[in-house]
């Protein structure tokens, strides 16, 4: 979906020939300033006035992105859709509160065996769907949280049913509760941002690089002498580790419990896929930003009293729906996402302002007049663009030669 | 002790109407390549066709009708609105017809609540089977159920329209080639589909109870039915939906009510781990 490449200026490859923006020129881009600005916004939130409960509110969000780039590293990048993302989150959470609560193991160390286990659960999904084409993974997802949830409730002695379990022991304690909500809130908050950098950094890698191009062609992939399962199945399991540790620093907070509704239900595999899909699939950052907003929005719908007019329905009740309704709208007419569009139009927006000064959008080269006005969209066009210009001026000098 | 005579005729009615929910859900996917996660819904539609249709007072019968148009016409909306135009995205379409299930099941949620709705039955009545009291209504649906698909297979081996769906489905480009439109046929496929998935909708409404999410577990064994038959197969379809069907009805049945959908699952992952192509698959590079 995402095909252009949107990392703007290169990071990995700082400075390799003279005209490139240096690394730390490269940081001062518009775009990484407004993230910056982002990032110091939501450190200095609890400063801001704003109220416990809305902090607490923002830690459920905080890990509801998390969750969100966890299904955008299989789902956005290699377009394998998993429909039941939930499972993960789900295990690593359910495995690190039954430790917890039935062996009193703390919280430092049952929530890594939460996503060790939550990996393990992607290994025995993700290896059998994963190694045949088409439609099988998401088959398979959209049934396993379903039969998941059928083994909670048969062993529902255990596992606590459809109620779900109490609450296990808290990840921070201290005699305040506000301190309590503000030291999770920071560890939500750096627990997102250090998974969103090194997700990105991964996928800024080789290994996004073959991710999305078994995305666009399997074929091409797999004639490269490349293993396309295993890197499906690496990214899945990646995926799955992710989701776990949502999962289980999730509840380990005052916001979340091992409920059902709450981490395994058919509603969070589909809200997660709609709030990547909301922020822009194979982006990270969108998805992650994505779930932040969805989550943080359907609460503040599910607590209005208001009535929808005409059709005098409760906006709480109707919260999924408009949600379905806006995703649906945005697949339609907006395939990339709000955030990759966002980005596009500042640029367009900045480079109106500039003056006809463009940015990269090829995530290498710095701009320049070669590909400017061309319908050049992905950077092999663009090059062969600047190859087919490259070659005309030769030809004008040369002809120019002989006209002397 | 385990009634046999009864799991015997459940199973023969769950099953047969699984095939008529898993044909649709096959065909789809053959003719057109796509996974229509709104088949589900369309049975929810179905039934809630027929339940509003009947309690205005029209009468079972143009229920029945409802039960066919509306489904239909809902599958065919989503074909032109959704399938045909983004045919290029296979995904893509995965996520809308999947949003678009969200979106009808929430609109029945909110407008009816989660009560449970009956639907009256076509036909009055028991007859005695093999020493069970059955509801002829439930004879009519098995009936009913192979009718349809007999003259499915008919409509498929025999008629032009017919033979055009096949060849569609067996190679998109060479049915173009010999001047097929696969735009039309696509759109075929989509309404048969809505047909054969609103009248199980019907079935299962006054067998067992129509209710806003009654479509999800119809759709997720539709998943291994196909998985089992063989993506794309309507035999195998039919075979896998009487496997499943009965596998389900004797572990709730025999076993445990609480296990429902579980077998279902164990023959999906077996299968993939197995013979990924299913019992009538093509290979799997076709697919």
């Amino acid at each position: 979906m995402a095909d252009e490449n949107l990392s703007g200026e290169t990071v990995e490859n700082p400075s390799a020939t003279t005209d490139e923006p240096s690394l730390f020129a490269s940081l001062l881009a518009p775009r990484y300033l407004v993230g910056l600005l982002g990032v110091v916004v939501f450190a200095l939130l609890p400063f801001l006035g704003v109220s416990t409960t809305q902090l607490l509110v923002l830690i459920g969000a905080l890990y509801f992105g998390l969750f969100a780039m966890s299904w955008d590293t299989v789902s956005g990048y290699t377009g394998e859709i998993s429909f039941g993302h939930a499972i993960f989150f789900a295990v690593g959470g359910y495995t690190s509160a039954l430790l917890n609560l039935g062996h009193g193991v703390p919280p430092t160390l049952s929530i890594p065996a939460g996503v060790v286990l939550a990996a393990v659960a992607g290994v025995l999904i993700g290896v059998p769907a994963l190694r045949l084409r088409g439609p099988y993974l998401s088959l398979v997802t959209l049934v396993a949280p379903l039969i998941l949830l059928q083994t909670f409730i048969v062993y529902g002695g255990i596992f606590g049913g459809e109620l779900g379990l109490s609450s296990p022991a808290s990840l921070v304690t201290a005699d305040e509760f506000e301190l309590v909500v503000v030291a999770n809130y920071y560890i939500a908050l750096g627990l997102f941002l250090a998974v969103m950098l090194a997700l990105l950094l991964l996928m800024r890698s080789g290994l996004g690089s073959v991710l999305t191009a078994i995305r666009e062609d399997e074929d091409a992939v797999a004639a490269a002498g490349l293993d396309v399962a295993k890197f499906k199945v690496f990214a899945f399991v990646l995926s799955a580790a992710v989701g776990g540790l949502a999962g289980a620093m999730f509840v380990h907070t005052p916001v979340g419990s091992p409920q059902p509704s709450q981490l395994l239900g058919l509603i969070v595999s589909i809200e997660v896929l709609i709030a990547a899909i909301l922020g822009g699939m194979g982006t990270i950052v969108g998805a992650g930003l994505g779930g932040v907003f969805f989550y943080f929005t359907n609460d503040l719908l599910n607590q209005q009293d208001a009535t929808i007019p005409l059709v005098d329905v409760g906006v709480n009740e109707a919260s999924l729906l408009l949600f379905a309704l806006l995703a649906m709208v945005i697949v339609y007419f907006l395939p990339q996402g709000i955030f990759p569009s966002a980005i596009r139009a500042g640029r367009r927006g900045l480079r109106r302002a500039r003056g006809g000064e463009t940015v990269a959008t090829d995530g290498g080269r710095g701009p320049d007049e070669a590909t400017e006005g061309s319908d050049a969209t992905n950077p092999i066009e663009q090059t062969a663009e600047r190859y087919r210009r490259a070659l005309d001026a030769l030809n004008d000098r040369f002809d120019g030669g002989e006209n002397e | 002790m385990v009634d046999v005579a009864n799991i015997l005729i459940n199973g023969v009615v769950i099953s047969s109407l699984y095939a008529l929910v898993a044909i649709g859900f096959t065909m789809i996917f053959g003719v057109g390549g796509t996974i229509n996660l709104a088949h589900g819904a369309v049975i929810t539609i179905g039934a809630f066709a027929a339940y509003y249709v009947t309690t205005a007072g029209f009468g079972i019968w143009a229920g029945v009708f409802a039960a066919i148009a509306v489904p239909a016409l809902f599958s065919v909306l989503l074909y032109k609105g959704f399938a045909e135009r983004r045919s290029d995205n296979v995904i893509v379409v995965m996520i809308l017809t999947l949003l678009a299930s969200i979106v009808v099941e929430e609109v029945i949620r909110i407008v009816e609540g989660s009560q449970p709705r009956a639907i009256p039955t076509l036909v009055a009545g028991n007859t005695e089977i093999l020493g069970n009291a059955v509801q002829n209504n439930l004879l009519v649906a098995v009936v009913l159920s192979w009718v349809l698909i007999g003259g499915l297979f008919a409509f498929i081996n025999y008629t032009s329209t017919g033979k055009a769906i096949l060849a569609t489905s067996m190679s998109p480009r060479g049915a173009a080639l010999v001047g097929i439109e696969s735009d039309r046929i696509n759109l075929y496929t989509w309404a048969i589909a809505g047909v054969l998935a609103g009248l199980a909708g019907l079935f299962l409404g006054s067998y067992q109870t129509a209710n806003w999410a009654m479509g999800r577990e119809p759709l997720i064994l539709s998943f291994s039915i196909v998985v089992l038959g063989g993506l794309g197969s309507i035999r195998g379809s039919l075979v896998a939906a009487y496997v499943i069907g009965f596998l389900e009805v004797i572990t709730t049945s025999a076993i445990d009510p609480r296990l429902s959908g579980l077998a279902g699952l164990v023959i999906l992952v077996l299968v993939l781990l197995v013979r990924p192509e299913g019992l009538f698959g093509r290979e799997l590079a076709e697919a």
